[in-house]
């Protein structure tokens, strides 16, 4: 009779998994991505890339195609991401370039923020504790917070702390933390809406570990269910990629 | 810890406000967190405008240059437009045009001329997703090393006008190849046929011409395959010839070591002749050559890229035997190896650095080194290129360094600084 009272704990791993359902699509699709970047609260740079990201269906995490829109001088540059695997390439000198994660292209975002990941695949949840926090729009919400440890070395952050709201498995807020412990970056998820069949966040705010007033916004818009061919997904297919 | 959660969870309440509303008024997030997310809240919701098919900008550049000899200095004055396009023109057909005029002004060796670089002039037409055919002018570029390609064959004879010695840029500012291409892929393979049919003997010097005799001057096929045996073995083995090039096998690889490292190599085997006879057009029996390029590239967790290159080409001449080579001798071969994009000796170190965002965001530094290991000679470039949303300015400095004899010395330039603009319109 008691028992019927206490708070069943969940399962962790289920709940990560959970979250990363709320932020990828079940089936391989297209999403457009601009990042601001500010600095001391000033506009620095801005990016917009279009993503087209499919599921592995041997180890289930994401692989995607990104395509760099703006600005002008890296219109049309190709990145192909599977895992670590990255491979760049710029249409004017035919060149296809392995990258090593460490590589980035794109400021204060690390190659694997701006494409999909499934957390689940990668790391190894641990329920905290069950907590009220602020989400992105400065609401408090009912949250797990999971403690994500890395099963694979190499993931680009070796431990995560994540908050993931109690009611509805939206992804909140996460803290990601180096090797040596000190905090990379916290991102917020936020501007939930409809996309592709359910509520998906269509904003992250990345704040940078070190220096909190180096600020990045990636806006998610233009969702789309795509055809994405096992046959792009390779380095020989980079110089055919031209989605009409 | 269930205690301690609800007391948290009371003081946020108390704290802030029980509703979402007060939360707004007395957030519970951290101070940089919530300074943070009002900044994302003012960012413009500016509307994605797809990519353009087109690229065209424009460039100016404005140097001075120091000549070995006695009335050393000159001026260089250039004037670029560059133009690409890219885009279906019917449901599976994509049309690619890119051209290039430079128009340069200079008292230096060489001397200014206006050059029109047609560099690719194609149709491609996806039969299927897994199947594509490409006929006309393409630049087929081949080859994981960074400062020299041995499997790049195609490079031969390919530059027109070189206005600017960063290896990606001589790659991308060369004509193509006319082919006829076909390209089968597999979820993890890709196999490409090429033909490159003879269509003129030599080449042709005039401002606005095709120059086929300099990229198409024999019939030559190239085969490349690659298999994906994992995500960091992806091979490419290549086979190259034709009527007048005896068949050369290629290799490619280039593979993760570590999170900042990546190793990279690719090797060329087959008969030919050597380097000084091709400079000299002196008849000589085929023998055996191999080339190769090996390498590591480093990044740092601050952006900056670092690659050690190592260079061999057995056709090219030792350094004793550079030594024995009469001064214009040397310069033929010399002027041989660049039109080839071959290496002038048997052995060189490239290094290459490029730090991106150096002290301010938009501000790249590249530099590379180029050390001829048989005649301890270099040539030492050095960039910094600063970026606004349509335009760059950049800073570069040229030296070839050495001793009398040695390769670089045989460069006419000592050195060359110039300022370049370029304007995307």
């Amino acid at each position: 009779m008691f028992a019927a009272f206490v708070h069943a704990a969940p399962d962790p791993q289920a709940v990560l998994a959970d979250s990363d359902a709320v932020r990828n699509p079940a089936k391989p699709f297209g999403v457009t991505v601009t990042l601001i970047e500010y600095r001391s609260s000033k506009q620095t740079e801005s990016n917009t890339l279009a993503i087209y990201s499919k599921a592995d269906s041997a180890s289930g995490q994401y692989r995607s195609l990104i395509r760099f829109v703006a600005p002008e001088r890296d219109a049309n540059k190709l990145m192909l991401k599977n895992g670590n695997d990255l491979w760049f390439y710029d249409p004017s000198s035919q060149a296809s370039i392995r990258l090593s994660p460490q590589q980035r292209l794109l400021g204060q975002a690390s190659n694997g923020d701006v494409v999909t990941v499934n957390l689940a695949k990668d790391y190894k949840a641990e329920l905290l504790g069950e907590e009220d926090t602020a989400d992105g729009e400065r609401v408090m919400r009912r949250a797990y917070k999971l403690g994500l440890a890395a099963v694979s070395p190499d993931v680009t952050y070796h431990r995560v702390e994540m908050w993931v709201d109690a009611a509805n498995s939206r992804p909140i807020k996460a803290r990601f933390f180096a090797e040596s412990g000190h905090l990379l970056k916290t991102a917020y998820y936020r501007k939930y809406q409809p996309q592709l069949g359910r509520e998906r966040p269509t904003e992250v705010v990345i704040i940078d570990g070190l220096d909190p007033s180096w600020v990045t916004v990636l806006r998610y818009s233009d969702y789309a269910w795509r055809d994405v061919p096992d046959a792009w997904l390779q380095r020989d297919y980079l110089p055919r990629f031209k989605p009409g | 810890m269930r205690l301690t959660t609800m007391a948290l969870a009371l003081a946020l309440a108390l704290g802030y406000g029980l509703s979402a509303q007060a939360a707004s008024d007395k957030p519970a997030a951290p101070p940089d967190d919530l300074d943070a997310l009002s900044l994302a809240d003012k960012a413009s919701e500016a509307s994605t405008q797809p990519a353009r098919p087109w690229r065209l900008f424009v460039e100016g550049a404005v140097g001075r240059g120091r000549l070995r000899g006695t009335d050393p200095s000159f001026g260089i004055y250039r004037g670029s437009i560059d133009f690409r396009f890219d885009d279906h023109i019917a449901p599976q057909l994509r049309a690619v045009f890119s051209d290039r005029l430079d128009a340069v002004d200079s008292d230096g060796i060489p001397p200014g001329d206006n050059v029109n670089t047609v560099r690719e002039a194609y149709l491609s037409w996806a039969r299927t997703d897994h199947q594509i055919f490409d006929l006309g002018r393409v630049n087929i570029r081949n080859g994981a090393a960074m400062g020299f390609n041995p499997t790049d064959w195609f490079k031969a004879n390919a530059l027109r006008a070189i206005v600017d010695p960063d290896p990606a840029v001589l790659r991308e500012n060369r004509q193509g190849t006319v082919v006829l291409q076909a390209q089968q892929l597999w979820s993890e393979a890709s196999l490409t046929a090429t033909i490159s049919p003879r269509l003129a003997r030599s080449a042709d010097s005039a401002t606005f011409a095709l120059n086929v005799g300099a990229t198409n001057p024999s019939n030559r096929y190239l085969v490349a395959g690659s298999y994906k045996f994992s995500d960091k073995f992806n091979p490419q083995l290549l086979v190259f010839g034709g009527n007048d090039d005896p068949a050369q096998v290629g290799f490619n690889l280039s593979t993760l070591l570590g999170d900042a490292v990546v190793a990279f190599g690719e090797f060329t085997a087959g008969r030919g002749t050597t380097l000084v006879a091709q400079a000299l057009a002196l008849p000589e029996a085929n023998s055996n050559q191999q080339r190769a390029a090996v390498g590591l590239t480093y990044t740092t967790g601050f952006n900056l890229s670092l690659t050690a290159e190592a260079e061999y080409n057995s056709a090219a001449p030792s350094g004793d035997q550079w030594h024995l080579l009469p001064a214009s001798t040397q310069q033929q071969v010399l002027a041989t190896a660049q039109a080839l994009q071959d290496l002038p000796t048997r052995s060189q170190w490239f290094l290459y650095a490029n730090w991106k965002d150096l002290m301010v965001r938009r501000f790249d530094v590249s530099a590379f080194l180029r050390q001829d290991m048989q005649t301890s000679s270099r040539a030492f470039w050095l960039e910094g290129r600063y970026a606004w949303d349509r335009a760059e300015l950049a800073l570069q400095w040229q030296v070839f360094s050495g001793s009398e004899g040695t390769v670089y010395y045989a460069v006419p330039q000592q050195q060359t600084v110039q300022v370049v603009l370029r304007v995307y319109l």
